[in-house]
């Protein structure tokens, strides 16, 4: 392990009504990756957004290479050579790969305009030690999936020849695969002496690259520890700050019928071919695939977004076309998109305001809206999902991801759809919340709902579904029961790889 | 051959609208397909088609300027007010171009840093510079003849009408700034994501703000442009032009999201809406029906557009 290279000592930032950070100690080491973790809202972006110079810390200092650093904006924190790799992306749509790349350092030719050329040549070096030749570096990124779109923001990054890499949540877009390759580029930078402070949430990705752990709750430091002299379950405790002996919780209950059905489903872009499957009410049913193998379109399908090509969607046993989202909620199906930001919530307005605004004319029949009703509803949803917020007025914008998931769900819980469909419903969020929101579909299907759940992360899907239905490349390539299937079997299935015998 | 038929495919739809229409009229009028009609059209075009280019570099930042139309007649009030008080001419026009780039200026500022609308910010700037022509001019035109006028309107080089030239010159330096300068890089990342612009230390307000200007500048020189050919100060006579500039940009295929299109598309759309006024004039159909046709070209194409959009997208 290499020397320190970034010390930070007593940082306190303030927010209006909060203290995001309080008196936090930090270093990293030349060469060693530095996981940060912690629950949303613990504090992990706002510290890693000091060091960047994008936020004035109130208190404390920041040492970079034993000098006391005075950065104001990601400029200075770029001269000397600490960047970031964003979990929103920092990509602009209409420009090219190398032009995204090179932004505000374009290669000049003689007489001052950009250089095409010498950028494109650069951008495909760059792209090449990445193993990412295969990515256009002349097309807009616009054209270029998500998990592109994630190397073109780490080439971005590499191109400053940092000394410091802050990733945060890089994994979050990419498969398994990309995953892997991402973690073997970070042990080429891990050899080079980069430092590294990763924030992630995924427990399962740590031992594969981390060297030492930072948790972080409610903006104190906990503890700065050794990758190997702590257990999940440790960790999960100090993050959450209370015990948890199981993540998952499944209660059995009785299927009461079935309440949604579809036959041989597809799309008009090929990406969901011939799918059925059948959901009964109290039911928790899984879909486990690959990214791109069909599952969030079989759910757009499902709920109206986009047109059916072929087959036919029943709800209670009766023919529903699903024509528009409007008409799936009218059937009562609920969706919590994938992407809660372009999808699930009005960001710019309050809590309350999307905490009512799919039951809008359930709660008043009539024509007039009573805001002490809606307060009182929201209140519930506030303290009922244990929503971390100042007051329910607040812009759903100023909210953890954990949080802003929840008000999704209060939505929902509001309108009391009888089926409800999750897509990644716990992507981007924290382990306490997720352990929520997994009690939560627990109650819905004890009620008698009928959940649909799509998601990436298999331990989830197993940990969660009575059945799993798998898909591969826009088939639905395999059906289990609870009890009946290992991680494995599932796994070499969503590969497209078949199961002795099947 | 495969090559060809993405070329094709990449052209916005409406360069085959533009072919549809030259065969209707063609077809309505022995008149119509002529040389010197298509030189005519191009004449007419280029100072709409100057407008449309500083209205796409707006368009690509996710803004509209409605106060292009009044800055160009403001500079052709401008150029003779000063010129009738004995400036010499030559700085007339320079002087007038001055004072678009400072009204383009103003309302970057404003749009920047009082984060207003593009649209409303500008409307008040559009009915401003309008109040200020009118007031030079009492309302009315000002006659004021020139020789200089002749050499922009009316000489020709290399076979081609000056005006051409100097579109063609136009065109140009926008599609260089946009294509290869810092500055159009960043135009359409204002358009695209902002906030990557400041994250990568660029300041989205300046931008925006030297955007504007710049704008105002291009109208400046469709100002001066358009006083060479109608010979006097006219108060109004590009109103409604920053609407059709509007049009033929979305026309060419800039969207008014993520920053996505350019100017040559806009070429395409200033034509079309000048081919099918001049066709409508020499087939006789009277003027109040024509702003309907119009209309409903530009809507069509945007329809036409938006569909094949969601087409590509199923």
């Amino acid at each position: 392990m290499g020397k320190t290279i970034l010390t930070a000592v007593g940082i306190t930032k303030v927010f209006p009504g909060m203290k995001a950070l309080d008196k936090v100690d930090f270093d990293l080491r030349a060469g060693e990756v530095h996981i940060l973790v912690g629950e949303n809202g613990a504090g992990k972006s706002t510290l890693a957004k000091v060091i960047l110079g994008v936020y004035k810390q109130d208190e404390g200092e920041v040492f970079f290479e034993g000098e006391k650093m005075e950065v104001s904006g990601t400029k200075d924190a770029i001269a000397k050579g600490i960047v970031a790799v964003y979990q929103e992306f920092t990509l602009i749509p209409y420009l090219s790969v190398a032009q995204n790349i090179f932004l505000n350092r374009e290669f000049r030719t003689k007489l001052g305009f950009i250089d095409h050329k010498k950028m494109e040549s650069e951008a495909e070096a760059l792209l090449k030690s990445l193993n990412c030749e295969y990515i256009n570096i002349k097309a807009p990124v616009k054209q270029l999936s998500v998990a592109e779109q994630q190397m073109v923001e780490i080439a971005k990054a590499l191109s400053y020849k940092p000394r410091v890499i802050i990733f945060d949540e890089p994994t979050s877009a990419l498969s398994d695969r990309e995953a892997e390759s991402l973690f073997a580029q970070i042990h080429n930078l891990k050899k080079k002496g980069i430092g590294i402070v990763y924030v992630s949430h995924r427990m399962e990705e740590f031992p594969k690259i981390g060297d030492r752990i930072t948790v972080l709750r409610d903006g104190k430091k906990i503890a700065t520890i050794g990758i190997n002299d702590c257990t999940d379950h440790e960790l999960i405790t100090m993050m959450v700050g209370r015990d948890v002996s199981q993540v998952y919780v499944r209660t059995q209950n009785e299927h009461k019928g079935e309440a949604l059905r579809t036959e041989d489903l597809s799309d008009y872009s090929g990406k969901v071919k011939g799918v059925s499957i059948v959901l009964n009410r109290g039911e928790i049913v899984g879909i486990a695939g690959l990214v791109g193998s069909g599952r969030t379109e079989l759910a757009q399908l499902i709920y109206g977004i986009n047109p059916i090509k072929t087959g036919k969607v029943y709800v209670n046993g009766r023919e529903m076309m699903p024509k528009s989202p409007v008409n799936a909620v009218k059937h009562g199906i609920g969706l919590v998109s994938e992407d809660r930001k372009k999808y699930g919530l009005a960001l710019g307005e309050a809590i309350a305001f999307n905490a009512i605004s799919v039951s809008l004319k359930k709660i008043f029949p009539k024509f007039f809206m009573n805001k002490r009703k809606i307060y009182d509803i929201a209140k519930q949803n506030v303290d009922q999902l244990r929503i971390v917020t100042t007051s329910v007025h607040k812009q759903c914008k100023f909210l953890s991801g954990g949080n802003q998931q929840k008000v999704v769900l209060a939505k929902w819980l509001n309108f009391n759809p009888q089926i409800i469909i999750f897509d990644e419903p716990t992507r981007g969020i924290d382990v306490g919340a997720k352990m929520e929101i997994y009690k939560l579909m627990d109650r819905l299907a004890a009620e008698g709902k009928a959940i649909l759940m799509i998601s990436s992360e298999l331990p989830e899907v197993i940990g969660m579904s009575d059945r799993i239905y798998v898909m591969h490349e826009g088939r639905m390539v395999d059906e289990c029961k609870r009890g009946e299937f290992t991680a494995e079997q599932i796994g070499s299935r969503m590969l497209g790889l078949g199961v002795g015998g099947r | 051959m495969n090559g060809i038929k993405t070329r094709l495919k990449a052209l916005p739809p409406v360069s085959w609208m533009l072919v549809l229409i030259i065969v209707i009229f063609s077809l309505a009028s022995p008149n119509y397909f002529s040389l010197s009609n298509f030189r005519n059209i191009l004449i007419q075009a280029t100072p709409l088609m100057i407008v449309a280019f500083a209205q796409t570099c707006i368009i690509l930042t996710q803004g509209t300027d409605l106060s292009l139309g009044a800055q160009v007649s403001f500079v052709t009030v401008m150029i003779v007010y000063l010129a009738k008080k004995g400036v010499p001419l030559f700085a007339s026009m320079i002087i007038a171009v001055l004072l678009t780039v400072l009204i383009g200026t103003v309302n970057g500022t404003i749009v920047a840093k009082g984060n207003i609308l593009p649209f409303i910010a500008t409307f008040g700037m559009q009915n401003i510079v309008n109040s200020i022509s009118l007031l030079l001019t009492s309302g009315s035109s000002i006659y004021y003849p020139s020789y200089t006028y002749r050499f922009v309107a009316e000489s020709t080089f290399l076979f081609v009408p000056m005006m051409v030239w100097i579109c063609a010159l136009m065109f140009i330096l926008v599609w260089i700034v946009l294509r290869k300068t810092k500055f159009g890089t960043n135009i359409r990342g204002l358009g695209g994501n902002r906030e990557a612009l400041a994250l990568a230390g660029i300041s989205p307000v300046k931008n925006l703000i030297k955007t504007y200007a710049f704008a105002g500048f291009i109208a400046g020189i469709a100002g001066i442009i358009t006083l060479c050919r109608v010979e006097s100060g006219q108060p109004t006579v590009a109103s409604g032009w920053e609407f059709q500039a509007v049009a033929a940009t979305l026309l060419g295929g800039t969207s008014l999201r993520e920053g996505k299109g350019g100017v040559t598309g806009t070429i395409f759309g200033v034509l079309l809406i000048t081919i099918v006024k001049n066709g409508l004039n020499i087939i006789g159909i009277r003027s109040i029906y024509q702003n309907a046709i119009i209309g409903s070209i530009v809507l069509t194409a945007i329809i036409v557009d938006a569909i094949i959009r969601i087409r590509s997208k199923e």
